[in-house]
């Protein structure tokens, strides 16, 4: 019998709440068993038989989800962040070294940059009052033959984050997401106005967006100056290629400019994308060659999802 | 104290590892944080440390979504867990160089799947790039594992 007085008593409850543990948390207990011992193989066999059972399910999970994932993505949401956080903290010597590198070097290039901009700019203000002209001259034509453009209202800046481009995926990683406003299909930019890509999926602080080079990249565009229209697709890696022209006799060349078309209704018309090198590949940015870029908010946005 | 913190850091520093070569993702030589493949193959299969599995198949997960290619690595450590705790006729733990052959395995065949997933020159060479890299990685990466308390 128990003595309910003194030390004995609070002894045989922890003997038996240490028992109670030693059932409940079995699998955990056997790790530090041996590894010839039967249990342990037991405890093996389950955790493989769990794996094994795990990846069937996420095999038809991938097939069903296509292209949405939801609960992929959302559980990513809520990790991620976490991650990120951690990560920033155990990187943080590295990363500030880095930076300081970096900055060491964009200080020494702003020189020659600078000088090479003025000149730019000179250039740039030259050519302003005959592009004012022609931009009024065209939308005046554009409101005589009733063309309706959709026009971005509001734009968001943001950092590039991380640069996933591995594999035949470039993806990449924005720091502005839901909270800012930003939503799956918006369309990003470079600071000169070229597109970059897509947001694919977006986070409350972050969003990740398709490049113009990922090969899952499939969007419509146009030769400036003309009514042939394409699809650009990219090649995984370093660049795009432009095909399925509706004029099946048209060839590219060097030097035409691209730009996007509505006709699948996916990106709003009229952004410049880039020159073409050859007959089929296109000079389009690559997400290593920028660090920040903007996220266009257009009126209808209906229109591009 | 100090000695109770190094202690400490000793015991996480497998865990340690794996997210700073996540976090640490840069163009060309890591991207996608997908060197972190490394220490979640060596401390899951090699050297099993105690509740490194479910942080292990996290990273896979996590390395899948910044890579855009959904749930392929995870699947590919769950495939690799469930054969490796079936059989008994091969011991990676008591493999030579730190298991390194079986690491080939693993991240070959995967890179393999990825280079037949899109068949391009630009892709393979890419990805053959990876595949080396991976593995020239895989023994510096490991012999980290003498500083590990377990």
């Amino acid at each position: 019998m128990p003595c309910h007085v003194g030390c004995a008593y609070f002894d045989i409850i922890k003997r038996k709440i240490k028992f109670l543990l030693n059932i409940k948390f079995f699998a955990f207990k056997v790790l530090y068993m041996t590894r010839d011992k039967v249990s342990y193989k037991i405890t093996k066999f389950l955790k493989s038989a769990l794996a094994a059972v795990a990846l069937p399910v996420f095999i038809i999970y991938i097939m069903i989800a296509k292209p949405d994932y939801t609960i992929m993505n959302g559980l990513a949401h809520i990790v991620l962040p976490v991650a990120h956080v951690a990560g920033d903290v155990i990187t943080w010597p590295i990363r500030v070294i880095g930076q300081s590198a970096h900055w060491i070097r964009e200080t020494s290039k702003l020189r020659t940059e600078n000088e090479e901009l003025r000149v730019r700019l000179d250039e740039a203000l030259a050519n302003k009052n005959a592009c004012d002209v022609a931009i009024l001259e065209n939308q005046k034509l554009e409101r005589e033959i009733d063309i309706k453009r959709t026009t971005p209202y509001k734009s968001v800046i943001a950092d590039i984050q991380f640069d996933d481009s591995v594999f035949h995926h470039n993806t990449f990683l924005i720091n502005r997401g839901k909270k800012h406003g930003l939503e799956k299909g918006m369309v990003v930019v470079s600071f000169d106005n070229r597109l970059i890509g897509t947001i694919i999926d977006c986070g409350s602080q972050f969003c990740r967006v398709r490049a113009l080079t990922d090969a899952e990249t499939n969007i419509a565009v146009r030769i400036t100056g003309s009514d042939i229209s394409g699809f650009l697709h990219g090649n995984g890696k370093s660049g795009a290629y432009i095909g399925f022209f509706n004029d099946s006799e048209f060839i590219g060349r060097k030097g035409l400019k691209i730009i996007t078309s509505n006709i699948s209704g996916i990106l709003p018309s009229g952004i410049y994308i880039g020159e073409m090198i050859n007959e089929k590949h296109v000079d389009v940015i690559k997400p290593n060659q920028i660090s920040r870029v903007m996220v266009l908010k257009y009126d209808d946005q209906g229109s591009y999802k | 104290m100090i000695y109770n913190i190094s202690l400490i850091l000793k015991k996480f520093l497998p865990f340690l590892i794996t997210l700073f070569l996540w976090r640490l993702s840069v163009y060309f030589w890591n991207p996608g944080g997908i060197l972190a493949l490394i220490p979640i193959f060596y401390w899951t299969f090699v050297r099993h440390i105690k509740g490194f599995t479910w942080f292990a198949l996290l990273f896979c997960f996590l390395i899948d979504y910044r890579c855009n290619l959904p749930l392929f690595w995870t699947c590919m450590f769950c495939l690799f867990y469930a054969i490796n705790g079936f059989q008994n006729y091969i011991d990676i733990q008591n493999m030579d160089n730190n298991g390194i052959r079986a690491f080939m395995l693993f991240s070959g065949l995967g890179i393999l799947l990825l280079i037949f997933s899109c068949l391009t020159w630009q892709n393979f060479i890419n990805n053959v790039w990876l595949f080396i890299w991976l593995n020239v990685l895989y023994m510096p990466i490991t012999s980290l594992n003498k500083w590990t308390k377990q």
